[in-house]
């Protein structure tokens, strides 16, 4: 298995997932790490702080149409299925990372600023990638920004290191 | 229905991108830093996989074509805007899918979001060390790092409906 192959079977899968199973709406959204961790968090968090105050009686949710009454669960079986990988073929292991950006503390405000910036845009690379396959225009400009991003953000690697 | 399908396949994703260590912005930094193209070919076969599966499965299914694509002649590629737009309610700023390609203000700020939001989106990610796929596969795999990176990802949601979403909208009206 190549990361191609996976590439292919989920990009596929997005799709199929959209046609069939009701993942809608909105457009392109059979998957997305971004913006499905973020109906998660605001499905649970409204009802035990309405933070976004109360719309007709209830709770007001935001977020995307379909995670109203149940919340979409991609990022939870994404962590089942990668805990279940690496128990499967012993790689679980506790461990921190010491080097510069990726201790602890800095992944956590980066964590933030990541998901600002991806909500900001419409999500995270995977749903900026599923877009651009469906000829989303403004989608092929963020995804050439990230490029940008990535370049700019390897220099500053390259020269802290 | 949708509950149980996203799960499952997530269940695949995240098993199978933790044996290839699946990442999008860990492809761009590998080709552009040591010419690795291995996980660069994962974000073109996802690519590829969803443009495959959208052609394929259009015929058969009536939510698919509601998708304002350039084949339902609503929004025809480089001389309609064929954007679908944020998914957030509260945003008002996206081009209406089938608006003419042009200067708008509205169009303008959702060039500009798009602009910022991917700019930073690519240099934080390669500073985290990954996608945010990336992240939830280290962390199921016991990175601490990754953890508290999740924990401020949910966050960061919640900062950004509360405060940053409402602020943005209000300036672009």
């Amino acid at each position: 298995m190549s990361p191609f192959w996976v590439g292919l079977i989920v990009g596929f899968g997005a799709a199929l997932l959209q046609a069939f199973f009701k993942v809608l709406p909105p457009p392109a959204y059979g998957v997305c790490i971004a913006c499905h961790v973020r109906d998660v968090v605001n499905w649970v968090f409204i009802r035990i702080w309405p933070i976004y105050g109360v719309l007709e009686g209830v709770p007001k949710f935001v977020g995307a149409d379909v995670s109203k009454v149940l919340p979409v669960l991609t990022p939870i079986g994404i962590l089942v299925g990668a805990f279940l990988s690496a128990l499967v073929h012993r790689e679980l292991r506790l461990r921190s990372m010491r080097f510069g950006p990726q201790r602890p503390l800095s992944e956590f405000f980066i964590g933030m600023g990541v998901m600002i910036s991806a909500l900001l845009m419409g999500g995270c690379p995977l749903r900026t990638a599923l877009k651009s396959a469906y000829l989303d225009f403004t989608a092929m400009i963020a995804l050439g920004m990230i490029l940008i991003g990535v370049i700019v953000g390897s220099e500053v690697l390259k020269r802290s290191a | 229905m949708h509950l149980w399908a996203t799960f499952i396949l997530g269940l695949i994703f995240g098993w199978l991108g933790q044996r290839v260590r699946f990442c999008t912005i860990g492809g761009m930094r590998d080709y552009y830093l040591i010419r690795d193209t291995r996980l660069l070919k994962g974000l073109f076969g996802f690519l590829a996989g969803a443009f495959l599966g959208f052609l394929v499965l259009r015929p058969f299914s009536e939510a698919l074509k509601t998708f304002p694509w350039f084949l339902n002649g609503k929004a025809l590629f480089l001389s309609k805007w064929s954007s679908m737009g944020l998914q957030a309610q509260f945003n008002p700023l996206l081009p209406v899918p089938g608006d003419p390609i042009s200067f708008s203000p509205k169009v303008v700020a959702h060039l500009l979001l798009a602009v910022i939001g991917g700019f930073g989106l690519g240099f934080l990610g390669v500073l985290a060390g990954g996608c945010p796929f990336r992240q939830h596969v280290m962390a199921a795999e016991g990175s601490i790092s990754a953890m508290a990176y999740l924990l401020g990802f949910a966050i960061g949601a919640l900062i950004f409906h509360k405060f940053i979403g409402p602020f943005v909208s209000s300036i672009f009206g």
